[in-house]
């Protein structure tokens, strides 16, 4: 089956639904312990913030043994008064089906997509099915720039742990920002908002069958509606709880999946990025306030040894690509004591642009290549705890607005090694 | 007297000379046909070697990597020259064929046909051997990277153990197409193999117990997040 909408029970909900101008996607896979709490905070949100408009929720799950499209069906607000004072509330439109395509968030948020186009809607916004800290207000947030904002994607702003999100921080910011100079400060943060238009273009777009279906969606759609020239903004969110991550998720995996999606896009979108120079704020809506955040525990020592090991045991395999500096710098660090220890900017983005090259020109298998790249990162990481431990959030987002004018500084050693 | 004079030197050098009048022709072809498989053989070199040139073959080579196989092989030439030297040798080494075939020598022959049954057994072991070299290198680094990831302090051991397994795996196969001690090799490294995976799982079993008890009982509690795991 090439579409969703070519089921019969679907193509008849459609029928029957016609037309809507809003639509909450909420991707699943076995979550039936934490998405009963993400639609109704979708529901709320719907009939506080949008009473006048049709608004239809899907659930596009992949294939949950343990009730979660039960979950949802039966998930509603027993008592609206408590949370609404004078609104109309309207009975909330479900979908909720199995994807068909890759197993992946990406497929699933494909038959969001699809079912999005089908009925016409204005307005989108995609939420995270695991989600603790989701409010109602989160609705408005990634719809309303959409609808009356003129606004095609909406991006979230999450303040989070100074330790959390490194990835982000260290990697997919700097990089994402610098190459297409749009300062979107969480490109992957999994919950956003999108036109109705937008929904249109990603589907037309042949990447249902590759990795993007499967994980990197999320780096996937920022960049194709960054790149594409549609218009961009941010919502501050406040802050991202969501259920603690499945322990046995490898962080090598993890980086090879993102950086990899990051380093793809790169190929795709070469002619665009290469014209770029800076990066320029987007709009943010929102009130930011200062959020609780849960604290997150790091083991520098252990980081150390880890990167000491990599260091040791695959510099062999770093020569074929990075610059003979560069290893000099990495085999010193790797006998630097932990007071001293540090791995300044400058040589970080270089590290980063050297990877993105050898992944370009194929110098080594792509998966060794972006694996070896884990105790780099975690070296980074240590660098970075080391050097924020006595830091507030303003002072550690200084320091991240730093390491991206280096990004951006460094842009020409990228586009000149690129080509040769 | 002068009939066993005949008899004895003159009849077999009439012989002798008469056979190789006979032959001579034979020989100055094959010695033609090696002069000409070492001119086209030189030629072909050159004409390969530079139209893979042309092409960029080195350049494609370089970027997937293959140069570097080969410096770590030891060869120091590029592909373009290095493909054309052995296209090279091959058409020259098919006109020493000819040029032997040529002479109508049955022992040659013989041999020639026995060589001719064996090079199959010979260019699949080669291939083998070619497959094995470039797996072994796969999946040696593979298994390097992972078990630094894993954060295992015998990464580069571990690494040089999964390379020169595969190695051995292709060269046993190699040698067992080839025909050489088949069933000695098999044993050997049945044993050999056999041995170490005894030994590791006698030294896992015996020095882990603790390991694997602590492992298993984090597990199966759910014990407190890895440190670094949320990175």
């Amino acid at each position: 089956m090439n579409s969703i909408i070519e089921r019969k029970e679907i193509r008849e909900k459609l029928e029957e639904i016609k037309e809507a101008d809003i639509l909450v996607g909420i991707p699943s896979y076995n979550n039936a312990r934490t998405i009963g709490h993400v639609v109704r905070a979708v529901q709320a949100g719907f009939a506080k913030y949008f009473p006048d408009r049709k608004c239809v929720l899907v659930n596009s799950d992949g294939g949950s043994t343990d009730g979660t499209m039960d979950v949802v069906q039966k998930a509603t607000i027993d008592d609206f008064q408590s949370i609404l004072l004078h609104h109309r509330v309207r009975p909330t439109l479900k979908i909720t089906t199995p994807y068909h395509g890759i197993p992946g968030k990406g497929s699933a948020f494909r038959t969001i997509f699809e079912i999005a186009s089908a009925l016409n809607v204005k307005a989108c916004a995609v939420v995270d099915s695991d989600l603790r800290s989701i409010t109602p207000e989160w609705i408005e947030l990634l719809i309303k720039p959409v609808i009356e904002g003129g606004f095609d994607y909406v991006a979230p702003l999450y303040h989070r742990h100074k330790f959390d999100g490194t990835i982000t921080n260290s990697i997919i910011y700097p990089l994402t920002r610098a190459l297409y100079g749009k300062r979107i400060r969480q490109p992957i943060g999994g919950d956003f908002g999108f036109s109705g238009k937008l929904a249109k273009f990603y589907l037309e777009k042949d990447v249902w069958e590759t990795d993007v279906a499967r994980y990197g969606i999320d780096i996937w759609m920022t960049t194709t509606a960054i790149a594409n020239n549609f218009k961009v903004c941010q919502s501050f969110l406040g802050a991202k709880i969501h259920d603690p991550k499945d322990p046995g998720t490898d962080l090598s995996a993890m980086l090879y999946q993102v950086v990899g999606s990051a380093f793809d896009l790169m190929e795709t979108y070469s002619d665009v990025w290469k014209k770029v120079k800076g990066s320029e704020p987007v709009n943010t809506y929102g009130f930011q306030y200062a959020v609780g955040v849960e604290p997150v525990n790091v083991n520098v020592d252990r980081m150390l040894d880890r990167f000491r090991l990599g260091v040791k045991e695959l510099l062999g395999i770093w020569k074929e690509f990075l610059d003979r500096e560069i290893i000099g710098f990495l085999r010193k660090a790797g006998e630097f004591p932990k007071e001293e220890f540090h791995i300044p900017d400058d040589v970080w983005a270089e590290i980063i642009y050297s990877f993105a090259i050898a992944a370009h020109k194929k110098l080594i298998n792509k998966e060794h290549l972006l694996k070896s790249l884990t105790p780099l990162y975690i070296g980074r990481t240590a660098s970075f705890v080391l050097e924020t431990w006595e830091s507030d959030a303003e002072e550690v987002e200084e320091k991240i607005e730093n390491l991206c004018i280096i990004f951006e500084n460094k842009k020409d050693f990228l586009i000149n090694k690129w080509e040769v | 007297m002068r009939n066993i004079f005949e008899r004895l030197i003159s009849e077999p050098i009439e012989g002798f000379l008469n056979r190789f009048i006979l032959f001579l022709p034979n020989l100055i072809s094959a010695i033609l046909l090696l002069i000409i498989g070492l001119f086209l053989g030189w030629l072909t070199k050159k004409i390969i070697s530079k139209m893979l040139r042309i092409l960029k073959v080195d350049e494609f080579s370089e970027r997937h990597g293959i140069n570097n196989i080969l410096t770590k092989g030891g060869i120091k030439d590029k592909p373009s020259s290095l493909a054309g030297r052995i296209t090279g040798w091959l058409v020259f080494f098919i006109f020493l064929i000819i040029s032997l075939s040529s002479l109508n020598v049955p022992a040659i022959e013989r041999l020639l046909e026995r060589f001719f049954l064996y090079l199959p057994n010979l260019f699949v072991a080669v291939i083998i051997i070619l497959i094995g070299y470039l797996l072994s290198n796969f999946f040696g680094r593979a298994a390097l990277i992972a078990s630094v990831n894993a954060g295992l302090k015998a990464s580069g051991l571990i690494g040089r153990f999964v390379k020169l397994t595969i190695f051995l795996l292709a060269a046993t196969m190699a040698l067992e197409q080839l025909g050489i001690g088949r069933e000695t090799i098999i044993i050997a490294f049945a044993i050999v193999f056999g041995g170490i995976v005894l030994a590791l799982s006698i030294a896992f079993g015996l020095g882990g117990r603790d390991i694997a008890k602590d492992y298993l009982e984090k597990k199966l509690k759910g014990e407190e997040k890895d440190e670094i795991e949320h990175l």
